[in-house]
């Protein structure tokens, strides 16, 4: 990331930077992206329904989200708190605030961009996960001693086919680094990675639907939501915990769209050369902000897509949403990456 | 549940052997106040014992001990969520000692009343099977169509729930002007809605998968516990007491008596017992449409029955000395009432029997070999009233 396109003189310590930047996508991007798709899950969902959704909290209840956060700072916690649960819950807020340094969302928002760097966040979201597991076994309790190992056995099953469906994408772009996945794309739907070819677009379908299994989101959300177990980890935080532990539910469900968008998405790409004409004509800070415009908007299209359907269709049982994930998912991403790279190598040879 | 009690269960549960989870008496998959002593072999239950009697409100003792004017009223409390049937049956037994012979119109009006409660617990019952494998859609569809029949029960008797409409030798007031041809719209809307239903959710892959094989009840158990109503028919047993004990004018009623067959993947799961209240649902439908249809002149009450009015001045009901049992179908399936009169202004003694208490008993076995996943599917699927069983 360049550190003057966004205001710094030229001279700025790069760790000021960088801890700026941190807060600033915090700030700017994770907590309204939170407020912002809270309320408007509620409202659509509330129309697709046929009820009124929340209506009193400021104009067409565009504050309750708001309201919802203050109220749950003010809750009392529960009396019986053991350092392993506020351990647990510190990794599980660590593996949420790191990730932030990897999520990337335009071509001069990136402030980890490595070879590899599109494994960070995936790694990330399978510490999130173990976090939960074991935040769940530490509150002796049979609500979060069986939500954290749904949630662990689920984050096993998805991890492969998410892994080989990210393979997939590096295949097409042949690197996996976040400006060659984003560059390899096109600015239109059919340049995406998606839509190349057939086996790309199993590969998202399979990225996006491992990646619920993976993270334990509704619909595929075992340990989280039944009413067997209350909400299994969940029933157990109360209050500021609670919300701690539900933004982090809200940001790996965010993370994992915006690595879907990136890399198989079209990621920030602007159709023929309008990112070149933006540069010169209104200054490289507009076109950051209308590139981070264009990934929000289309991982919170896809978001509201996976929530959509979540409120409609039954959700499955745990050990039918692993079958899933190990003989369905996995075999359609080993066949998608076979595939992708015959594909990539015939291009290759012509 | 004590943390003691909690943290011993979670040390079992490291062992990977059997342990033990006690739910209750309040726990979001219960279907009301009840405890489950489950024994676990991972996630997959061994076997469960159930205690109940946490709602128990002395409602047949309150009944002895007022005037007979007010057993009603504690009658309808028997099950909130179908309130009609336990007056009916208590109303029924009434009428038997006291010999009153009920006027067509009345007996119309309290049928209407029957089948438009046996459609909202119905619906009610879809909404609970719904919220237990989460499909939050089909939930607010539901319940928005069961409003057009708490919009009935308001337009008739002034009340959406408990609802206290009848009487000893009828119902307390005639129909409101504009019932019956809202009764036949609702009837019109309601089914078209059956149809949205199935598309959406009842043959739904993930909606079969979750239920079907589910919490099986074979016809030997079903007798055996002595299970009647949908989770009877649903197991294949095709009685109802409409069509084997008739009572009020159902014998002049054109309808079929639903049975399980079957269609999850066993004949008596869970799907099962949901599908067999869908076709019910459309059954009283039918029914209610002839009946809206060919309601017949007349009074409301028995004549020389004198309706209560609130005054000091009201002279106390007498029943004279007798004993009546009287059984209906409920939503549930069979609801008795035995009522005991010594000639006095109170009952000498009310006794109900309810069809939530066979289910209870099926329990047990139901459980075996369940996941815990499935036990809201299974619970919700029996649409028990912890009300009216425990009373």
């Amino acid at each position: 990331m360049s550190a003057e396109s966004l205001g710094f003189s030229p001279g700025t310590p790069e760790w000021i930077v960088s801890i700026v930047g941190l807060l600033g996508v915090y700030a700017v991007v994770i907590f309204p992206s939170v407020a912002l798709m809270s309320w408007l899950e509620r409202k659509l969902i509330a129309d697709f329904q046929a009820r009124v959704g929340p209506n009193r909290a400021g104009p067409a209840g565009f504050f309750q989200p708001i309201a919802d956060l203050l109220k749950l700072l003010q809750k009392d916690t529960r009396y019986h708190w053991s350092w392993r649960e506020g351990l647990w819950l510190a990794v599980h807020t660590m593996a949420l605030y790191s990730t932030v340094a990897v999520i990337p969302l335009g071509s001069s928002l990136i402030f980890v961009n490595t070879d590899m760097s599109a494994f960070l966040p995936f790694w990330a979201a399978l510490v999130l996960a173990l976090g939960t597991m074991l935040l769940g076994f530490s509150q002796k309790s049979v609500n979060g001693w069986f939500g954290g190992v749904r949630v662990g056995v689920q984050a096993l099953a998805g991890a492969l086919p998410a892994l080989v469906c990210m393979l997939c994408a590096g295949v097409r772009a042949g690197s996996f680094r976040w400006t060659d996945l984003a560059s390899s794309q096109g600015g239109l739907p059919l340049g995406w990675t998606a839509f190349s070819n057939p086996f790309q677009f199993v590969a998202f379908v399979v990225f996006v639907a491992s990646g619920l299994v993976l993270l334990s989101i509704a619909p595929t959300s075992g340990g989280l939501s039944r009413i067997d177990l209350h909400g299994g980890v969940s029933a157990e935080l109360s209050g500021r915990r609670l919300s701690l532990f539900r933004l982090g539910r809200f940001y790996v469900f965010f993370l994992w769209s915006v690595i879907a968008v990136v890399i198989f998405l079209g990621a920030w790409i602007l159709p023929g050369n309008l990112a070149e004409i933006i540069s010169q004509q209104i200054g490289p800070f507009s076109l950051a902000v209308i590139e981070l415009v264009c990934v929000l908007v289309k991982a919170y299209a896809l978001m509201m897509g996976v929530v959509w359907l979540s409120r409609v269709v039954p959700h499955g049982r745990v050990d039918q949403i692993t079958n899933f994930a190990w003989r369905v998912l996995s075999p359609f991403s080993l066949a998608a990456l076979m595939g992708a790279a015959i594909w990539a190598g015939w291009r290759a040879l012509l | 549940m004590s943390m003691a009690k909690e943290s011993r269960n979670s040390e079992e549960l490291m062992l990977a052997d059997l342990s033990h989870w006690e739910i209750g008496p309040y726990h979001g998959a219960l279907p009301g106040q009840m405890c489950l002593r489950l024994t676990l072999d991972g996630e997959v239950v061994v076997s469960g014992k159930v205690e109940t009697g946490f709602l128990h409100r002395g409602l047949e003792k309150a009944i002895e001990i007022h005037p007979w004017r007010a057993a009603i009223t504690y009658a309808d409390h028997l099950d909130p969520e179908a309130a009609v049937f336990g007056e009916l049956a208590l109303c029924l037994a009434v009428e038997q000692i006291a010999g009153y012979q009920i006027p067509a119109r009345a007996v119309a009006i309290r049928a209407i009343l029957s089948e438009l409660s046996r459609v909202s617990a119905h619906m009610l019952h879809m909404v609970k099977v719904a919220n237990s494998v989460g499909a939050e859609t089909m939930i607010h569809y539901v319940l928005r169509d069961r409003e057009r029949v708490l919009d009935l029960f308001e337009l008739l008797t002034g009340a959406r729930f408990s609802l206290s409409f009848l009487r000893f030798g009828g119902v307390r007031n005639d129909v409101t002007e504009g019932f019956i041809e809202r009764v036949l719209e609702a009837c019109v809307l309601i089914r078209a809605r059956i149809k949205e239903y199935n598309d959406l959710f009842t043959f739904n892959r993930t909606f079969l998968k979750r239920t079907s094989k589910v919490g099986v009840i074979t016809p030997e158990l079903a007798k055996k516990t002595g299970l009647t109503g949908p989770n009877a028919r649903a197991s294949g047993l095709p009685m109802d007491v409409r069509r084997a004990f008739p009572y009020l004018n159902y014998p002049s009623q054109d309808f079929d008596v639903p049975v399980g067959r079957g269609e999850g993947g066993a004949v008596g799961d869970a799907h099962d017992r949901f599908l067999v209240r869908l076709r019910e649902i459309g059954e009283s439908l039918g029914i209610l449409r002839h009946l809206a249809e060919s309601m017949p002149a007349g009074d409301f009450l028995c004549p020389g029955v004198e309706l209560d009015a609130a005054t000091p001045e009201t002279v106390a009901l007498q029943i004279p000395p007798g004993e009546a049992y009287a059984r209906i179908e409920s939503s549930r399936g069979l609801l008795s009432c035995h009522v005991i009169s010594d000639g006095g202004e109170r009952p000498a003694r009310v006794q109900f029997g309810v069809p939530s208490v066979a289910a209870l008993a099926a329990l047990p076995e139901v459980l075996k070999g369940i996941w815990i996943e499935d036990l809201p599917v299974v619970l919700s699927s029996l649409d028990i009233s912890l009300a009216e069983a425990d009373r």
